[in-house]
């Protein structure tokens, strides 16, 4: 087995205003601003790990202030997903695409050829959301958008595919997105698809304990070579983010 | 020089380079070399540097690169 543990507070981080140089590329009022915390590397944070299997960008992110966001610009063959934690979502993209999200709902956006997006809140509260990147496994495809909700009420204590694989959700990826909300303590055991696949762990909130490593809001753990994973969550509620990728 | 062509993508954005393809259209012919672009070329779609693209094995879509040449994205 193979592992690396990734705490919190040393993953990248990058504060995004709205005005001067970064102006055409961040949305909103002079006062709005926007944080990321990469788990790899990103954009100016390069001291950090490459990826992890095909995933690449996994940023935890704050749109702070009215009209926060990312102006419209383009992408090609990234399969691009968000999270919505809390606050709400203005996506826009080429696709024609005007989609409003919320907490529980997520995207996948896979830009293939080319696609342009702008993300945006253009509500008071902060918008938290989770992005993550994915490489494809085939070059140029149509663009595509689809849409889907996490309930965690209906899913409560059970570890949910929402991306990928069995869920409702496919991408041209040998990768697959797993969710799990726990309100009470419990063990779980998580079968890997192959010994050629690797297992990102990510502790949204709450705390978990992954083969003997104590983990708490926002941390996360690597994991490959090895053939199952099993852990434990706390007594708070916790909510958790299992990325499977062929590595 | 007989090795086959490379892709390059642009970890910024997703922008491909393909060897084979080269840029034309930014002044760099089909057939350019990944190592005999400037290290201070930047990716045209973001900025990203050219050291933050990574080599890829990817396959493309069926018609594709040709289908998507005329792509404004």
């Amino acid at each position: 087995m193979e592992r690396f543990i990734l705490k919190a507070a040393d993953r990248g981080y990058n504060k995004l205003v709205s005005v001067g140089g970064p102006a055409s590329y961040i949305a909103g009022h002079p006062d709005a601003f926007l944080t990321r915390h990469s788990s790899f590397n990103f954009d100016d944070y390069q001291s950090g790990r490459h990826g992890f299997g095909k995933m690449r960008v996994f940023g935890d992110e704050t749109f702070s202030h009215a009209g926060c966001g990312y102006n419209m610009h383009p992408h090609h063959d990234f399969i691009i997903m968000a999270f919505i934690l809390s606050g709400e979502l203005t996506h826009i993209n080429t696709l024609g695409k005007v989609d409003t999200l919320k907490a529980g709902d997520y995207y996948a956006f896979s830009a293939g050829s080319g696609g342009k997006h702008c993300e945006l809140n253009i509500e008071q509260e902060d918008l938290h959301v989770i992005y993550v990147w994915v490489l494809p496994d085939t070059l140029l495809l149509p663009p595509t958008y689809q849409r889907a909700h996490f309930n965690a009420i209906a899913a409560r204590n059970k570890l949910v595919p929402v991306v990928g694989g069995n869920s409702s959700l496919p991408i041209n990826q040998d990768l697959s997105i797993s969710r799990l909300d726990s309100d009470t303590p419990g063990t779980y055991e998580y079968k890997l698809k192959s010994p050629n696949h690797g297992v990102y762990f990510f502790v949204v909130d709450g705390s978990a304990t992954l083969d003997g490593v104590s983990l708490d809001k926002r941390d996360s753990v690597g994991i490959y070579s090895t053939d199952t994973i099993t852990f434990q969550t706390g007594t708070d509620k916790s909510d958790i983010l299992i990325v499977e990728t062929i590595m | 020089m007989n090795d086959p062509f490379a892709r390059y993508l642009c970890l910024g954005c997703g922008f491909l380079y393909d060897e084979q393809i080269g840029l034309p259209e930014h002044g760099i012919a089909a057939g350019t070399r990944w190592n005999d672009i400037p290290d201070d070329w930047v990716c045209p779609d973001c900025g990203t540097p050219k050291a933050h693209f990574e080599m890829v094995a990817i396959p493309y879509a069926p018609g594709e690169p040709e289908a998507s040449a005329s792509n404004t994205f």
